[in-house]
């Protein structure tokens, strides 16, 4: 059979994987926080935005309000309680972050309950059709964001001062403290730029997979798979592993023997890459 | 004028008598409004309430029933005791509370059981205990090839080829793709029903089974469409078949092939979620009547849940066959001499019970006695979906499936 449609149409759930990898990065290397809840924060913004949509409202303001949500509850998650473990070890402040996750799904449940919903937007009705598949322009739109996004944090940590202070806590906490870094200030920005990349992975994956609370939550683990393949510090990497993973996982469709364990995808490959890295011994996961 | 004055006394006097019908007294029990006080008839359950999914709609509608039923004179006087457990879909917790329910309450009879794990789990256990179950919603095979155990539903296999058989007959398909879950006994179970009906009417069929939790609809899709298939046949629960149809749309599959569910699509919701882009596209198999059907009998369950159940119960399918399955445990026991209400003797009046007539079925619902399984419920319904609603578009047929073989020679036998 023909794999490149499946190439093809892996490309758009792959581009929000690099997109989730990539917000996951970016607050692991400033906070040391790997962010379990990344997920259920996205899909409280797409619920959101679905909930505005029902309601009428103008596109735009369904997407701001999608983006606004999810940063303002992953900004009062990294300035309310994730100072309070921020002196304890890497896994304990990894599984706090199980405890907003829960308390998401919870909520969501109870407000929009796990009936199938769909989001749209105006742009699946665009698209261009390569090797008889149709690639929608949200697909697209993905893409082209995982690519800006990349650049713009390159840039961010490369010429701006937040930037420096991010780098230099990634280094080392407590002699960036002693050189004045603010140490608040430097980690609830980097919440607030997790909570965009949340807010828009969310919005995507509820316009491409399906907008359902718990499974939307689960769909951080694929971005983890990434985001370890990139060793939890490059963002190109990560990037492109994101991509890599969800090619991979659609790529498996029309081969009969492993098409029904294929969703297993991303955590094989985390998994061959922890151990590869391992082995090699260039696992820089330590010292982040 | 008098012609104009007579058609308006009779569209009239039809319009107050919908509107009675809408708001139809309930009827359950001896309708006397009198409470039972007599001692107590045990009967249990075990749904799968907490989980991946919530089943327990069939017994919060049994419990309705049951309620008014003991408003209404009981069981000859004897009021029904029903006492319901949570399987949380563990198979383990499933077989304790079928011992709690059967060994230690003593119950009589099992009624409105819905649980994905508990056929395989308790089949064996009730056949030694000697207790008949009348389950709600069975899903796994098991749950159709049981001794002991008669869901009122279809069930996934007979309503697919029940779907399967309309895309034949009516939609002229030549080829078939068929999308069921990678699950043991349900999705290998289903799609291998439409293969086997392919080998003996002689069309086309392929089979693709997909993880449920699997992110990629798109991956999927394209794989069934490869064949070019007439018709794609889906067996998945209504939060699978809706990005499954989402990503068929992106592609323009909605334009070129027919797409076709199991009851397991049939939810309200479905075709306003879908939306207008599958008008006279996706077609849906109904196990039972229409949920809005104006029928006495649906008119009745709609009445009795409003009356004995909760506001927040849903009036589902599953709210269906929990309310059948409560009907039919009456008419078993009010055979009975209340004073001599045993697990024997509900067992063997159970096993006599046939030609239950309700307008909720398709056919008269028996129970099969002697027979080594059930699966009295098999001819059923279709619906389409069309402006944000499903609109009923097909008389009852017996489903095609090679499978019922046995329970259609068993019911030439009855006649």
């Amino acid at each position: 059979m023909n794999l490149l449609p499946f190439l093809i149409s892996g490309l758009g759930i792959g581009a929000v994987y690099a997109l989730s990898g990539v917000g996951l990065v970016i607050l692991y290397r400033s906070t040391g926080v790997l962010n379990f809840a990344f997920g259920a924060i996205g899909a409280l913004g797409a619920h959101v935005a679905w909930q505005l949509q029902q309601w009428q409202q103008p596109l735009a303001v369904a997407i701001l309000a999608a983006v606004a949500v999810a940063t303002a509850v992953s900004f009062l998650y990294g300035r309310v309680f994730a100072p309070l473990l921020s002196h304890r070890d890497t896994v304990v402040q990894a599984v706090g972050t199980v405890a907003p996750a829960l308390f998401l799904i919870a909520v969501m449940g109870v407000i929009w309950g796990e009936l199938p919903r769909r989001l749209q937007l105006p742009t699946d009705q665009m698209f261009l059709t390569l090797f008889g598949v149709r690639l929608t322009a949200t697909r697209l739109i993905a893409l082209a964001l995982a690519i800006l996004m990349v650049v713009a944090i390159t840039l961010l940590l490369n010429r701006t001062r937040l930037g420096l202070d991010m780098r230099a806590l990634a280094n080392d906490r407590d002699l960036s403290a002693i050189l004045g870094v603010r140490i608040r200030y430097t980690e609830t920005a980097a919440w607030v730029i997790t909570g965009v990349f949340a807010g828009l992975a969310g919005l995507l994956l509820a316009d491409l997979v399906r907008l359902q609370g718990t499974f939307l939550t689960f769909l951080v683990i694929p971005a983890i798979a990434a985001a370890i393949l990139g060793q939890l510090r490059s963002l190109t990497v990560t990037a492109i592993a994101g991509i890599s993973v969800g090619v991979v996982e659609a790529a498996l469709t029309p081969i009969d023997w492993v098409s029904s364990y294929r969703a297993a995808a991303p955590f094989v490959i985390a998994l061959a890459a922890v151990m590869i890295l391992g082995a090699m011994s260039i696992t820089t996961l330590r010292d982040r | 004028m008098l012609k104009i004055l007579k058609v308006m006394a009779a569209s009239l006097t039809l319009g107050l008598l919908s509107a009675l019908s809408a708001h139809a007294a309930v009827s359950c029990g001896d309708n006397s409004g009198k409470p039972a006080t007599g001692e107590p008839i045990i009967i249990g359950a075990i749904t799968g309430k907490t989980g991946p999914d919530d089943f327990s709609n069939s017994t919060k509608s049994a419990l309705a029933y049951f309620n008014c039923l003991n408003a209404n004179g009981g069981i000859k006087g004897r009021p029904v005791k029903y006492l319901v457990e949570d399987d949380q879909w563990n198979p383990e917790t499933a077989a304790q509370l079928a011992a709690k329910l059967v060994n230690d309450q003593k119950a009589v009879l099992m009624v409105g059981n819905s649980s994905y794990v508990e056929c395989g789990a308790n089949a064996e256990f009730y056949k030694k205990a000697g207790i008949e179950v009348i389950a709600g919603v069975g899903v796994p095979r098991e749950c159709f090839f049981a001794q002991n155990y008669a869901p009122t539903n279809a069930g996934p296999r007979v309503s697919m080829l029940g779907a399967m058989g309309y895309a034949l007959d009516k939609l002229n398909a030549k080829s078939v793709a068929c999308i069921g879950p990678n699950i043991p006994n349900v999705g290998t179970w289903s799609c291998d029903g439409v293969v086997s009906l392919a080998k003996e009417k002689g069309f086309k069929a392929e089979t693709i089974l997909m993880d449920p939790g699997s992110a990629d609809a798109t991956s999927i899709i394209l794989k069934a469409a490869a064949s070019k298939p007439d018709v794609i046949v889906l067996g998945m629960s209504k939060g699978v078949a809706v990005p499954l149809l989402t990503a068929a749309e992106e592609q323009g599959l909605n334009q070129t092939i027919t797409f076709l569910s199991a009851a397991s699509a049939y939810d309200l919701s479905v075709p306003a979620t879908i939306g207008p882009a599958w008008d006279g596209k996706f077609f849906v198999n109904m196990e039972f009547n229409d949920l809005q059907a104006t029928t006495p009998d649906n008119q009745n369950w709609l009445a009795v849940m409003d009356k004995y159940g909760q506001k927040s119960d849903p009036r589902d399918t599953f709210a269906q066959a929990g309310y059948l399955a409560a009907r039919i445990a009456e008419k078993a026991l009010m055979t009975l001499d209340p004073k001599n209400i045993t697990r024997e003797t509900v067992s063997a009046a159970v096993r006599q019970v046939k030609g239950f007539q309700s307008d909720i079925f398709c056919a008269p619902w028996y129970f099969g006695d002697g027979q080594p399984r059930h699966n009295a419920n098999s001819s059923t319904r279709m619906a389409v979906s069309e402006g944000g609603k499903w609109k009923v578009v097909s008389d009852c047929a017996p489903s095609p499936d090679p499978e019922l073989k046995d329970v259609r020679a068993f019911e030439a036998t009855m006649k």
